[in-house]
């Protein structure tokens, strides 16, 4: 047997590409360890991780959906790809639920479709047939994908509402929040320059990231990073939006119960950036706390709850008094 | 909360009122959604003044969700998208309210696992952002409602959200009837249910009617009749009253009664206080009837067996 009969290993992927969901736990109260593990117990075989520090964070074991299908790309050129794209689950504080689909994928493959053996051996992974263009890929990725192209989206949906069937969710949600989307794609930083990070806001809330990394970075750090970036990136959202529903002066009592209270008792204690990064991505928050200033932005929302608290305390003291004096 | 509407004839008012009350419970600040399943003839864009959507939704709409053909159904904000002048400006204090419109081609389908599971994901994922979920089935035993017993049938997750039955009848002795069977026949809706493991009580328990574009008798347009039509009418009122309490579907039973209303008789569409104060085309009965159907609907007292 030659050298060219054996195997043939893809080398090192050049592309990590995938897509986060964001949303609240369809719950009363946020979930103990113990339900976390069971929410995100998806295989027999292999343990969900928990751990507690700096924050309670539970994570899935990943989940495989084998794919034989077309990459989106920038350009419309026809690339095919084989292998399986993989999902996990994170559960932030038992309160925030996301999903992740993603893939990697090598410069090159094989001509031709390999027998599954092959793809199952390497989890993750997409093969293309022949070269793949990896900017062409990435930029289409992040463009949203055409019809009978791959759709990592639907794969990670699908894990959310599978774990949202769950017997042990009372679906009586403190607060109406909306899902966030954020599809990211990362390629390694060409030789010689930083890593850098690229995220914008599109149409009807997708979020993007572009990435450019240290070779060899894993892609479920990557992922890791894109999770908690979207976790902050919802939180901001759903209590800048809560905030801008609340008026001055407009039945104050069902503001407080309807969303003050519960922001306070389910959100403002989840910010915590960066909390289990690896250094080099950890480095990348940076960019994000210049502009557009993730944390400055929190702590200007979350002085805005404790000023529309304090002050409608205030109003309801005064009312009080005001009552008592007519009283007389 | 889920709600259902449904009737047993087609043209009793099921998807112009409950789009009122989707409007109402809206303005009391709940977050609304309202669901158009009556497939292949949706009448919500043109109730909620959104004639773009139409077009808009093929494809993409809530039949071809189900079928697998688009990952998210087309959602649409009513407050940002309406033509309608007076809900353009969304009143403060009020929830949203989003459209899920159906397609206008596809007609009826089959159900099976694959679309039963399909749209319970979907309404677990509306339950996230949404209060109240509105949804207008079409008439008659119907495709979409054997789908939505099927999907809120005690072994689904929708068991745990609580979920709400409207029919909707106009008040003649062939609507009330028909109603009636519709409930309690044997093709009926608690027969089909049983026999997808709802439990009897609590099926029935979940059920109430609406009376639509009911003539009140105490109304000017009502009231001038000349004596003998006067008499002929309170008379065939209280017949019909005695016939509807005989065939379990009496006042108790009845969440509300909907005057009819001269503004809906002409064109379909949400009746606004504009309309009742400012410009005076629609009565005032109408808009509290459309508010305490409202309210009721969210109201445990008016709720369970009786
Ligand atoms: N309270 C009312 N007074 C007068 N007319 C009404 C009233 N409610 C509804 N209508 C009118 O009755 C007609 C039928 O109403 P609608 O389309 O809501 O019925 P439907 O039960 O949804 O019918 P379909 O089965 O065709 O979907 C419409 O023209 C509507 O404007
Ligand atoms: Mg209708």
């Amino acid at each position: 047997m030659g050298a060219q009969e054996s195997t043939p290993r893809p080398a090192r992927p050049v592309l990590a590409c995938g897509e986060v969901r964001t949303c609240l736990l369809p719950t009363r109260d946020a979930v103990d360890e113990r339900a976390a593990e069971t929410l995100l117990r998806l295989r027999a075989d292999e343990r969900v991780r928990v751990s507690r520090r700096p924050n309670r964070c539970a994570v899935s074991p990943d989940v495989l959906t084998g794919v034989d299908c077309r990459l989106p790309t920038a350009n419309g050129a026809k690339v095919r790809a084989i292998g399986t794209v993989a999902a996990r689950a994170v559960l932030t504080e038992g309160r925030v639920l996301q999903s992740t689909a993603y893939f990697a994928a090598p410069a090159d493959g094989p001509d031709s479709r390999r027998p599954w053996g092959y793809y199952l051996v390497r989890p993750g992974l997409l093969v293309p047939v022949g070269r793949l263009p990896a900017a062409a890929v990435a930029e289409g990725f992040l463009a949203g994908h055409r019809p009978e192209e791959l759709d990592v989206g639907s794969v990670a949906e699908s894990l959310l509402a599978r774990i949202s069937r769950a017997e042990l969710l009372d679906y009586d949600t403190p607060l109406n929040t909306a899902s966030t989307v954020l599809r990211w794609a990362a390629r390694p930083a060409p030789a010689g320059s930083e890593p850098s990070l690229r995220f914008t806001v599109g149409e009807e809330g997708l979020r993007t990231v572009a990435l450019r990394l240290p070779e060899g970075t894993a892609p479920a750090a990557v992922a890791g990073l894109c999770e908690d970036l979207a976790l902050h990136d919802w939180l901001l959202t759903t209590v800048g939006d809560k905030l801008d529903g609340v008026r001055l002066g407009t039945d104050d009592q069902a503001a407080v119960r309807k969303v003050l209270g519960p922001l306070v008792d389910h959100l403002l204690h989840l910010w915590m950036p960066r909390a289990r990064l690896e250094r080099v991505l950890s480095g990348l928050w940076d960019a994000l706390e210049e502009t557009p200033g993730f944390t400055r932005q929190w702590d200007a929302l979350a002085q805005r709850i404790r000023d529309q608290l304090a002050l409608r305390a205030l109003l309801a003291r005064r009312e009080a008094l005001d009552a008592r004096l007519t009283a007389r | 909360m889920l709600v259902f509407a449904a009737s047993d004839k087609g043209g009793t008012g099921r998807s112009v009122t409950s789009a009122n009350l989707a409007y109402h419970r809206a303005l009391d600040g709940d977050d609304v959604c309202y669901l158009d399943f009556d497939f292949g003839s949706p009448t919500a864009p043109a109730v909620f003044d959104l004639p773009d959507v139409l077009t808009e939704a093929e494809g993409k709409g809530l039949h071809s969700y189900l079928k697998g053909k688009t990952g998210e159904p087309l959602r649409v904000d009513v407050w940002a998208r309406t033509e309608h002048p007076v809900l353009r400006t969304r009143p403060s204090g009020s929830g949203r309210l989003v459209l899920l419109p159906g397609d206008r081609t596809g007609g009826e389908f089959v159900t099976d696992e694959e679309n039963l599971h399909r749209c319970v994901d979907l309404v677990l994922r509306l339950k996230r952002e949404f209060d109240v979920i509105v949804v207008d089935l079409s008439a008659g035993r119907s495709y979409a409602m054997d789908l939505a017993l099927a999907a809120t049938a005690p072994r689904s997750a929708l068991a745990r959200i609580t979920t709400r039955w409207l029919v909707y009848h106009r008040w003649t002795r062939q609507h009330v009837m028909a109603a009636a069977e519709l409930v309690s026949g044997k093709q009926g809706i608690v027969r089909a249910g049983v026999a997808m493991g709802h439990d009897e009580t609590a099926l029935s328990g979940a059920i109430r009617f609406v009376r639509a574009a009911v003539p009140d008798l105490q109304s000017p347009l009502w009231s001038q009749a000349r004596p003998e039509q006067s008499v002929w009418m309170h008379e065939r009122d209280r017949q019909l009253e005695a016939m509807a309490a005989g065939l379990g579907i009496g006042k108790t039973r009845a969440l509300a009664s909907i005057p009819l209303e001269p503004v809906l008789q002409w064109r379909e569409q949400l009746i606004t206080y504009e309309d009742v104060v400012d410009s005076r085309v629609a009565n005032l009965e109408t808009w509290q009837a459309m508010g305490d159907l409202a309210q009721r609907l969210g109201d445990d007292k008016y709720w369970g067996q009786l």
